[in-house]
């Protein structure tokens, strides 16, 4: 159930202009989502988009700051949820940006998913069953 | 989408729904035979498996005298929803994010 995301992607433009657009909240606003961002580590803050029932997302970011290297790599803690109180999503996001040819290879990856993936494992790891159930258990979960 | 009562989340938060979920991945049981495996009353189960349901993570089919209850592999798909949804979101994003930069840099 595990999976994780990651993306790739070169912009011709420098790691500072590509930093800037990361880490302003002016900026971050217009191409991202709204916030109260700040590149301290620490910091919690919060993203707003429109809510999407269809994912149980009432749209609101749950972020704390975690790692800030100027120009080089940014994470936060990426929480939401149907509704104020309830995670059903507890991730990172994580943003490395490396120069390269005149630009910046930019990497997000979004990983963690402990929402599922502790739902899921808790489901595995229930004991007092006999291995074949957990073992039909864990295919039946793979074919998803 | 589908309109339910249940979040598959708050189905999966309960130990004992976890245990029929283990148990249904083995085979298809009637309710009786479920509540068998658990020292709670017939109609405690039966409500925990009422919520299954209605979570849509698993599907009751008469047989005879018999309700079986099995697993629903289509209800467990809503988790891997958000994958998906942000693979999708990510890649919007980061579209917007490179426009935005072109624009600013003419």
């Amino acid at each position: 159930m595990q999976r994780d995301i990651v993306i790739e992607l070169f912009f011709p433009h420098s790691t500072a202009k590509v930093w800037e657009a990361l880490t302003t909240p002016e900026l971050l606003g217009k191409w991202f989502m709204k916030n109260d961002f700040k590149a301290e580590v620490g910091h919690h803050f919060n993203f707003k988009d429109k809510p999407r029932p269809g994912v149980a997302w009432d749209g609101i970011v749950y972020c704390e700051v975690l790692e800030v290297v100027p120009q080089r790599k940014l994470a936060y803690s990426w929480k939401g949820g149907p509704k104020p109180g309830v995670i059903n999503l507890d991730t990172t996001l994580t943003w490395t940006l490396t120069p390269q040819d005149n630009g910046t290879l930019l990497k997000l990856e979004h990983r963690g998913y402990k929402g599922f993936k502790n739902y899921f494992s808790s489901i595995i790891m229930e004991k007092g069953y006999k291995l074949k159930v957990l073992k039909r258990l864990e295919e039946v979960l793979k074919q998803l | 989408m589908s309109k339910k009562k249940l979040d598959v989340f708050q189905a999966i938060a309960d130990p004992t729904r976890r245990a029929i979920l283990i148990l249904l991945a083995a085979q298809a049981l009637p309710i009786n035979a479920l509540a068998e495996n658990f020292d709670m009353s017939r109609p405690a189960v039966s409500k925990h498996v009422k919520v299954l349901h209605e979570s849509g993570l698993i599907r009751i089919e008469e047989s005879g005298r018999e309700r079986y209850c099995m697993l629903n592999q289509n209800g467990f798909r809503e988790v891997t929803n958000w994958f998906a949804f942000f693979e999708k979101y990510w890649n919007d994003k980061l579209h917007l994010l490179g426009k935005l930069l072109d624009d600013n840099n003419q």
